[in-house]
């Protein structure tokens, strides 16, 4: 039962730090709660379970699984991360110089004109998608762990190395990190900000298309209004990890993860939602920089 | 200051003359979650209501009078029936048809009951409805203790299990049904797990692993279909093969759709198939011609509405508790059979059955 619980908690993690990664990169450049972030991972399911939909329908996923699975894969991170870009372009670059709530408050806004754009668009009821992974998986260590979880996890893994990697050792990865630091100055030795703010929302939105598609194949129901709660317990991931820290938004991920499937089997599992949020308060008052965050009074 | 006397007293005039036109009608609502994850339900009552309410106009109304339906959404919300409840009661109905989430139907009962409103219910089973007192308030279903004891006295003579664990989704309906399937058990079989889920959460897989772990033969679920499709599904990703029982809100072709063959061989309670009635025929080509598959609340809901406006032809009076007398004394021969209510305002008779799940349909049990 340990295990098991363990791989539903890594699984359930694994989905929380996805979209804490968008979070953080966000803040860490602009210093901006992105809350039309658990927007975007909404958006991300439902093109999930669209591009499955007409997959199946012209007979590709009987065809090739694995391949329709990378392709919705793709076809939802160019999706989600092309609305990123926009929104980015649309309703926070105009408010780059205001103060502070400006743009929290456009970002806002723009929460509730995704929801409420789908909800129109989509419908108000629940969207399902039948499983598509057989639900028997393989046992270990007493633990049955489904083909979905599998996925996920491994998916995640990598994309959490490559991102590690990409921010580590390349030039654009560089360019991010000095933009983090210090904006204008970072303008002053010619790297151009927009298109590093641009690409950070891009890279954030996509990771949020991968959670998104993830959640779709894991529990089959996607809803307009999913991506309210799953972007506050995000939010709560990357304060726990530390915001700004992309390290600190995997390891919170995975930790809010664990509390949650850990607390709802072992205390009690009417307060499940209540776990996240308690250790969003307790992480507030004992260590307010987070698990790996830094200090950023020295940002001067 | 001339001009906006002007434009005030104008809109006045437009109020009154609103009112006045629309006293020749009779309004007639219907209560249910209209948007949200339950929604389907809320329209198959309105569709089925309105259905009512057509074949009545073509007759020429009541009383004379053309009938107007209101639809209003509760979002299977109790705080929203509330509010909508007042709004109904502002527009001047003289009846509803409504509502359908037993945590709505109770509170909501309460305002209409003072503005001796007429309310049938079509599908709150929870008991506590009928047990206010309210002479105005009625339901043409069932109610969970009989259910409750039904699935009961399935579980011991068929299934003969020698462990069961519960679980319920902390609403009036669901929790409710649980109580009361936990009550007509008795000591006579070990409960290892009894406890609530929170509604809309995606992952149960922490407490389903938690049951696992004490080795019940059967679990039993009181609360609507969303949550059960996730329960099951997430049930078998975990190695769990046990079946689940549960009840009538679950009885719905998305629990099956949610689910796929992980629905397979579950167990439910619900009413008696209806397309077999003859008396149930016209009502079933009607609504299918007009609005597809009927939900499986639809007939209810029809009979409802055609119980509503018998009373007020019959009465010729649209005052609530006259109307109430009349509809207490009187049996009606309704789509799905003939309906008398007690005097709580249940109905005297609810036949419930087990269902089961086969081969991506619900199949009665004999």
């Amino acid at each position: 039962m340990f295990t098991q619980q363990l791989i539903n908690g890594l699984a359930l993690g694994a989905v929380y730090a996805l979209i804490a990664l968008g979070y953080t990169m966000v803040y860490g450049i602009l210093q901006l709660i992105n809350f039309a972030h658990g927007e975007i991972y909404m958006l991300g399911a439902y093109l999930g379970i669209i591009v499955l939909g007409v997959l199946t329908t012209l007979g590709f996923t009987a065809y090739s699984l694995p391949l329709s699975l990378l392709l919705t894969l793709i076809i939802s991170m160019l999706f989600c991360a092309a609305y990123g870009a926009v929104i980015e372009r649309v309703a926070y670059r105009p408010l780059r110089n205001a103060s502070k709530l400006a743009p929290l408050i456009s970002a806002v806004g723009m929460s509730i004109i995704l929801q409420n754009f789908v909800m129109l668009a989509q419908g108000k009821e629940y969207k399902n998608l039948p499983p598509m992974l057989p639900s028997q998986g393989v046992v270990i260590f007493g633990a049955n762990v489904s083909p979905v979880q599998i996925f996920i996890l491994t998916a995640s893994v990598l994309i959490m190395v490559g991102l590690q990697f990409f921010v580590a050792r390349t030039r654009l990865g560089k360019a991010m990190r000095a933009t983090s630091q210090d904006r204008v100055m970072a303008g002053l030795v010619g790297i151009n900000i927009n298109q590093v703010i641009s690409i950070t929302f891009m890279i954030g939105s996509s990771l949020a298309a991968v959670a998104g598609v993830m959640v779709t194949l894991y529990y089959g129901v996607v809803h307009f209004f999913m991506g309210y709660m799953a972007g506050i317990k995000a939010f709560t991931a990357a304060v726990l990890g530390g915001i700004g820290s992309i390290p600190g938004a995997m390891l919170g991920g995975f930790m809010l993860g664990l509390i949650e499937n850990f607390g709802a089997s072992y205390i009690s599992s009417v307060y499940k939602d209540a776990f996240a949020f308690v250790v969003l308060i307790i992480t507030l008052i004992i260590r307010p920089a987070g698990l790996l965050g830094q200090k950023s009074a020295d940002k001067v | 200051m001339k001009r906006f006397m002007y434009i005030v007293s104008t809109l006045f005039i437009l109020m009154a003359g609103c009112t006045r036109q629309d006293e020749n009608v009779i309004r007639i609502g219907a209560a249910g979650p209209m948007t949200g994850d339950q929604s389907k339900m809320g329209v198959d009552l309105r569709n089925a209501v309105e259905l009512a309410v057509a074949e009545w106009n073509e007759k020429g109304g009541v009383m004379g009078k053309k009938i107007v339906l209101l639809p209003a959404d509760d979002q299977a919300d109790p705080k929203q029936a509330v509010s909508i409840a007042n709004k109904l009661i502002n527009q001047k109905a003289v009846a509803l048809v409504g509502h359908w989430n037993s945590s709505c139907s109770i509170p909501a009962s309460k305002y209409y009951q003072d503005a001796n409103i007429i309310m049938i219910s079509p599908a709150t089973t929870n008991p506590q409805l009928t047990l206010q007192g309210f002479k105005n308030i009625f339901r043409v279903c069932g109610t969970d203790d009989q259910q409750g004891k039904v699935a009961a006295e399935f579980v011991l003579k068929t299934i003969r299990p020698k462990k069961i664990a519960i679980i319920h989704d902390k609403t009036a309906y669901g929790q409710g049904l649980a109580d009361y399937f936990k009550r007509a058990l008795g000591d006579r079989v070990q409960i290892v797990y009894y406890g609530g889920i929170i509604q809309r959460d995606p992952d149960y897989k922490a407490v389903l692993t938690t049951i696992k772990q004490s080795n019940p033969e059967l679990y039993f679920f009181g609360g609507i279909y969303p949550e059960a499709g996730r329960l099951v599904r997430q049930a078998k990703e975990i190695g769990m093969n046990i079946p689940m029982i549960t009840g009538d809100g679950v009885y719905d072709p998305t629990f099956i759709n949610i689910a796929g063959t992980s629905a397979e061989g579950t167990y439910l309670t619900f009413g008696a198939e209806p397309a077999g009635l003859p008396s149930a025929k016209s009502f079933m080509d009607k609504y299918k011609a007009k609005y597809g598959d009927p939900g499986p609340y639809s007939i209810y809901a029809y009979d409802a509405a055609n119980i509503i406006l018998t009373a007020i032809a019959e009465t010729r009076n649209t005052d609530g508790s006259n109307m109430a007398d009349y509809i207490s004394k009187t049996v009606f021969h309704g789509a799905f059979g003939d309906i008398s209510f007690d005097k709580n305002g249940d109905v005297t008779k609810a036949p419930y059955v087990i269902w089961q799940v086969k081969g991506g349909k619900f199949v009665e049990i004999k």
